[in-house]
């Protein structure tokens, strides 16, 4: 891929991406901008954090407050989840009414025992794929 | 109120409209079927009553194999027993089997078959969804 920068105080800031394909490299860049463009706030004892996108598993919410888990902490945020989930880049998809999960973080998907489809995070968190948001997540991961 | 608590009660009382419409159905395939097919206003309304408690434990149950602390075989056994449970009462309440501990045996023979059966299907089916999604994260 070409890469064109062009210096030019007159005109407003833009990326432009011509690909054929949504690629691993596309994906990364459109994270990189949305990350510069949304500055995502959490907080763990009481203290702030500028968060990651890449570096998050999962958005869920429990007792109507919203929480981001990454690897290693989990950081309570100040969105409302449907607010989130008009901002977040694609790699993020809602999986079920109180979860929205970054593909990426995703370790696997497998089968619980009443045929809930389970998402297996690299944080070693649990999640299910709820029957009415199957297609979407389907939809995302190309299917 | 726990989280799964509120997410069974939620998912029951979603799904729980579901029996009646489904023993509306039954009692319709019978009128058709028998010529003197009669029942009572009680009959009707216990009918109602039972299948929507029984759609609503239905759906709630579901809830059990999410809960992440409880083993596969505890979630199994607890979600097989609460829905065999409903099921029994049900049908022994609404006199669509005798309370006798032979109808009853027969009940539970059919009851884990039935389960198996449809485990076995749902769980192929999600099984390779899981396989076609985990080719697309690889």
């Amino acid at each position: 891929m070409k890469l064109k920068l062009l210096i030019d105080k007159n005109r407003d800031e833009e990326i432009l991406i011509y690909a054929h394909e949504k690629t691993a490299l596309v994906e990364t860049i459109e994270q990189l901008v949305l990350q510069d463009n949304f500055e995502l706030i959490g907080y763990a004892d009481k203290e702030a954090v500028r968060l990651n996108l890449s570096e998050i598993c999962s958005f869920t919410v429990e007792d109507n407050k919203v929480f981001a888990a990454t690897l290693k902490e989990r950081y309570k945020l100040k969105y409302r989840l449907w607010q989130l989930e008009e901002k977040l880049p694609e790699s993020f998809v809602k999986i079920n009414q109180s979860c929205i999960a970054n593909i990426r973080m995703i370790d696997r998907f497998d089968t619980s025992i009443s045929g809930s489809l389970l998402v297996k995070f690299k944080n070693g968190s649990t999640d299910y794929v709820s029957r009415r948001q199957l297609k979407t997540v389907k939809e995302r991961l190309g299917l | 109120m726990n989280k799964y608590v509120k997410e069974f009660l939620h998912r029951g009382l979603i799904f729980g409209g579901f029996g009646p419409v489904i023993l509306g159905i039954i009692y319709w395939i019978l009128s058709v079927r028998i010529a003197d097919f009669e029942i009572g206003g009680f009959d009707i309304f216990l009918g109602i009553a039972s299948t929507y408690l029984l759609a609503f434990v239905h759906a709630g149950v579901s809830v059990f194999n999410q809960i992440e602390h409880w083993s596969l075989p505890k979630s199994t056994l607890l979600h097989f027993l609460t829905l065999f449970v409903a099921y029994s009462l049900c049908y022994i309440g609404n006199t669509w089997i005798p309370f006798d501990p032979k109808v009853i045996a027969v009940f539970f023979a059919i009851f884990v078959a039935v389960y198996f059966v449809v485990w076995i299907t749902v769980y192929i089916s999600v099984k390779s969804t899981s396989k076609k999604f985990n080719a697309k994260i690889k």
